[in-house]
């Protein structure tokens, strides 16, 4: 039985390492170029990358794209090429049939824009130089879904400062459709959470997506990810 | 013999889609916003077409909309480079368009929606107590720190923000999304009362308490002050309608 946990564990490192081959692939692409870009022309590139991953029957992403550096684009302090997949019944964006770009001249997404540098999708892979999934999470700012964001540093050398960010926005239930058959299969309640013990799936009733879980028992690790699955996680009390 | 349990909610899988008065809607969300000072004087509307599509309407409805904002001196419309629809600088502060607003309202309205209101800051309040991290807590105690409440403007543009943190550290999208569309078409009248500053202190200072149950994950104590700060501003917004009723002004 500890081989089905093992292949859960398994199956969501998988699944995130194949979104995260596909943001691989863009930031190749994006660090051949030069040292500083002019804004139209990196927003056709990005766009080109980013919008065939956002269409199409069964889109991974939710959202995508690229966030600068201050200075990687000329003229610009802060320079968001991020865009969104089909839209139904969004409460801040209303719908749409094809991917729209995330339009940041809305007041509202000022205060959020300016300290951007702090935030967690940003700020960790600038200063680890590694991947990283922020998350879950209500994203309020563009789909409204239960989401995890997923960065990646891009730099033109090794050596040379981070250039900005590729990125893209998983929601929660696209990973649920491809693990949680495996987690069901499992002779025990199972729960899959963050670095902060908080709930992406569970098996066990009373321990509810969004949740955070305090667990004393045996976990097994995600390989590569902050997650790790919680074998019979500890029932929780009632809200 | 069928069984008839059910059948209202059977029935209200049916019921009519509010989609009656539609450039009346787009107008009174507009109007609200600009004469409660949401939306801030000289600031430029998003396009037309973007509105039709934030607001899942038709593009005529748009411009039917803004027509009778143009009319009614609340926005002006500029051609060329730059052009678009700008919020008009107001002569005079907007209060005889808010009591007609308030005016217009019934207080049986007001009351429910108040207690609707005050229903989903509960609910998104208490989960945000219940499932903050560490981490959340420490966000959401920066933020606060930053937030102006000294100001009118900063005042009712932090107190829907502060909402929007709690929601979600709910977890829940629809919380969220509820709370997006609530404030949307609520918030600006609810939060009329922040020209007062004895309203504005009190609010920050139950924000600041409430902030402290979530950092203690208690979701009783955190519901409970969001019960009282809803009630307070519910309490200002029926006063200043009973003051208009009886002739008075806005403010006393």
């Amino acid at each position: 039985m500890t081989d089905t946990i093992s292949d859960c564990a398994a199956a969501v490192s998988a699944f995130f390492a194949d979104a995260f081959a596909e943001l691989d692939g863009w930031r190749n692409d994006l660090s051949g170029g030069e040292p500083a870009v002019r804004p139209t022309d990196l927003d056709a590139h990005v766009e080109g990358l980013v919008v065939p991953a956002l269409t199409g029957t069964s889109p991974l992403f939710v959202g995508a794209g690229f966030i600068a550096a201050p200075g990687y684009v000329r003229g610009r302090d802060i320079h968001f090429a991020w865009w969104l997949g089909p839209q139904t019944g969004n409460p801040l964006l209303g719908s749409s049939s094809s991917a729209t770009r995330l339009d940041l001249a809305t007041r509202a997404y000022t205060d959020y824009v300016r300290d951007f540098r702090t935030l967690e999708w940003y700020q960790v892979p600038q200063s680890t130089n590694q991947t990283h999934v922020t998350g879950p999470y209500v994203d309020h700012l563009c789909t409204c879904e239960y989401i995890f964001t997923l960065t990646m540093p891009v730099r033109i050398d090794a050596d040379t400062p981070m250039v900005g960010v590729v990125g893209a926005d998983v929601s929660v239930r696209r990973l649920e459709t491809a693990v949680l058959p495996l987690f069901l299969a499992a002779d025990r309640p199972l729960a899959l959470v963050n670095a902060v013990d908080r709930v992406v799936l569970s098996t066990e009733p009373t321990v509810q997506v969004g949740q955070l879980a305090p667990h004393s028992g045996n976990w097994l690790e995600c390989t590569g990810l902050p997650f790790r699955v919680l074998v019979g996680p500890d029932p929780l009390p009632r809200l | 013999m069928e069984a008839h349990n059910g059948g209202g909610a059977r029935d209200a899988i049916f019921a009519q889609l509010h989609d009656a008065g539609r450039t009346e809607q787009v107008t009174a969300r507009l109007t609200d916003a600009i004469i409660l000072g949401v939306l801030a004087p000289d600031e430029r509307l998003p396009s037309e077409s973007d509105l039709a599509r934030r607001f899942g309407v038709a593009l005529i409805t748009v411009r039917e909309g803004l027509a009778v904002l143009r009319d009614a001196g609340l926005i002006e419309t500029r051609r060329g480079r730059g052009g678009g629809s700008f919020v008009m600088k107001a002569d005079a502060p907007h209060s005889t368009l808010v009591q007609a607003r308030l005016h217009g309202l019934a207080q049986v309205d007001l009351s429910d929606t108040a207690d609707y209101f005050a229903t989903i800051v509960e609910g998104c309040v208490q989960r945000a107590a219940v499932r903050a991290s560490q981490p959340d807590s420490d966000r959401l105690d920066r933020w606060l720190n930053r937030a102006d409440f000294s100001t009118v403007a900063g005042a009712r543009t932090n107190a829907g923000g502060f909402y929007l943190e709690l929601a979600i550290l709910s977890q829940s999208a629809q919380l969220v999304r509820e709370l997006i569309r609530l404030q949307a078409e609520f918030g600006p009248l609810l939060l009329l009362g922040m020209t007062d500053p004895d309203a504005r202190q009190s609010l920050l200072d139950s924000n600041r308490a409430i902030a402290g149950a979530v950092r203690a994950n208690d979701g009783a104590s955190a519901r409970q002050l969001a019960t009282e700060q809803v009630r307070g501003l519910a309490e200002w917004l029926l006063n200043a309608k009973a003051r208009i009723e009886r002739g008075g002004a806005v403010n006393d």
